[in-house]
């Protein structure tokens, strides 16, 4: 588990490289990657996939939400890639294979999934973005 | 000038800087053009140049902007009225340049800026370096490797997930962006990943073919175009976000079916390697 959240820290820092987030800011894209993924495996044994990726969406907004109160940035910055591991390239994947390999049950099934996690993903960032900026102004400054 | 006008100049006199309206007017529009090419959000380009024109007095301007359009409008009643339609092609995103105009914006609204001195900082936003591309190869093999590793690959499948990252970005950078369509460029990249793939699998590097290619098709998934889509949606700038929303679904697709070809041709070649 512990070699999995580093993968996703680097994953994510990865991305921001790709996305051309200002290199100030890698540590916290890190940060937030890994916390998305840690809290998507805790979750994963509890709840379905699209569960698991809603409660780590949440969390991912949550924590962008806050770094970017904190360094008066915009929050696409800290969210894009953080949530990178969450989108579901893998069941992009997984259903082409398996229309291609002629399995059409499994493929409607994880193409059935992928657009749960999709629809999961909105859901998390729609929740999180209706929360008011001030908790998220005082949080900060809390700190 | 109109009375109205005169009157709205000095009630603003005190907090404002009188100037010219066009020139306010073509600078917020400058400074929109910069963040919607780059890769912001339709509500932060409508926020930011809303700010830049009260900042400077200019309290009759509007602005519509769609997804790769800016149209925005000065003045009122009989008098000089500015209006500007700008197309504006969207060019991937560089979050840095879109976190140095709103840095610009706020600084601005705290008056350190005249519109001259906001000229001149547009510029040099504008003219900020790309990274080298040397290092998106590099980062984009790194992530690769470590996308692999995140879906439960070993590490001689990563280090062969890392090798197709970095020629997928070589591909991206030299080939499909320049010189390929939208579509063609991403069945071709999600075909490219697969037949990367395969080699180095069939050279003995990596033990799960699946994992591999997961892993270096990551830097192709368009995970902006479908996080800005929802960003937009929510809010309420719907044609925005639902055009953005078909482009990352028409990406997703396209590299499905690229992937999905490069399986079914080169699967009889490895043995069914994939199955």
């Amino acid at each position: 588990m512990m070699i999995q959240i580093i993968a996703a820290v680097i994953a994510t820092v990865g991305f921001s490289v790709l996305f051309g987030v200002p290199s100030k800011y890698y540590p916290y894209c890190g940060v937030i990657g890994g916390a998305g993924w840690l809290v998507y495996l805790i979750a994963l044994e509890h709840f379905s996939t699209a569960g698991a990726s809603l409660a780590a969406t949440m969390v991912v907004i949550f924590l962008s939400r806050l770094a970017a109160v904190r360094k008066k940035c915009p929050v696409t910055i800290f969210l894009i890639a953080g949530i990178f591991p969450l989108v579901p390239g893998a069941g992009v994947y997984w259903t082409a294979y398996y229309i291609v390999t002629d399995q059409l049950r499994l493929a409607a099934e994880t193409g059935y999934t992928a657009v749960k996690v999709a629809v999961a993903i909105v859901l998390g960032i729609v929740f999180i973005f209706e929360l008011p900026q001030g908790l998220f102004v005082r949080l900060a400054g809390n700190k | 000038m109109s009375t109205s006008g005169q009157k709205r100049i000095e009630s603003t006199i005190d907090t404002a800087i009188d100037c010219d309206e066009d020139e306010v007017m073509e600078l917020a529009m400058q400074a929109g053009e910069l963040l919607l090419e780059n890769g912001a959000e339709i509500f932060r380009v409508e926020e930011t140049m809303d700010r830049i024109c009260r900042h400077y007095g200019v309290e009759s301007a509007s602005q519509f902007i769609l997804m790769n359009y800016i149209l925005a409008t000065a003045g009122e009643g009989h008098g000089h009225v500015f209006a500007k339609v700008r197309h504006i092609p969207v060019n991937g995103s560089h979050l840095d340049k879109v976190a140095a105009v709103n840095q610009l914006s706020r600084e601005i609204a705290e008056g350190k800026y005249t519109v001259s001195e906001a000229y001149q900082a547009l510029e040099t936003i504008r003219r900020m370096p790309d990274k080298r591309k040397s290092v998106l190869i590099l980062a984009s093999g790194v992530a690769s490797g470590a996308f692999c590793c995140l879906f439960g690959g070993n590490l001689m499948d990563c280090l062969a997930a890392a090798i197709a990252g970095f020629l997928i970005y070589v591909y991206i950078l030299y080939i499909s962006g320049p010189h390929l369509s939208k579509i063609v460029g991403n069945v071709g990249g999600g075909a490219f990943v697969t037949l990367v793939c395969n080699l180095l699998y069939m050279a003995g590097i990596g033990d799960h073919l699946n994992l591999m290619i997961i892993g270096s098709m990551m830097p192709l998934v368009p995970g902006v175009a479908f996080t800005i889509a929802i960003r937009d949606a929510a809010d309420g700038d719907y044609i925005s976000g639902t055009v953005r929303m078909i482009d990352a679904l028409l990406v997703f697709i396209c590299i499905a079916i690229g992937v999905g070809m490069g399986i079914a041709v080169l699967n009889p070649l490895t043995g069914g390697a994939a199955l």
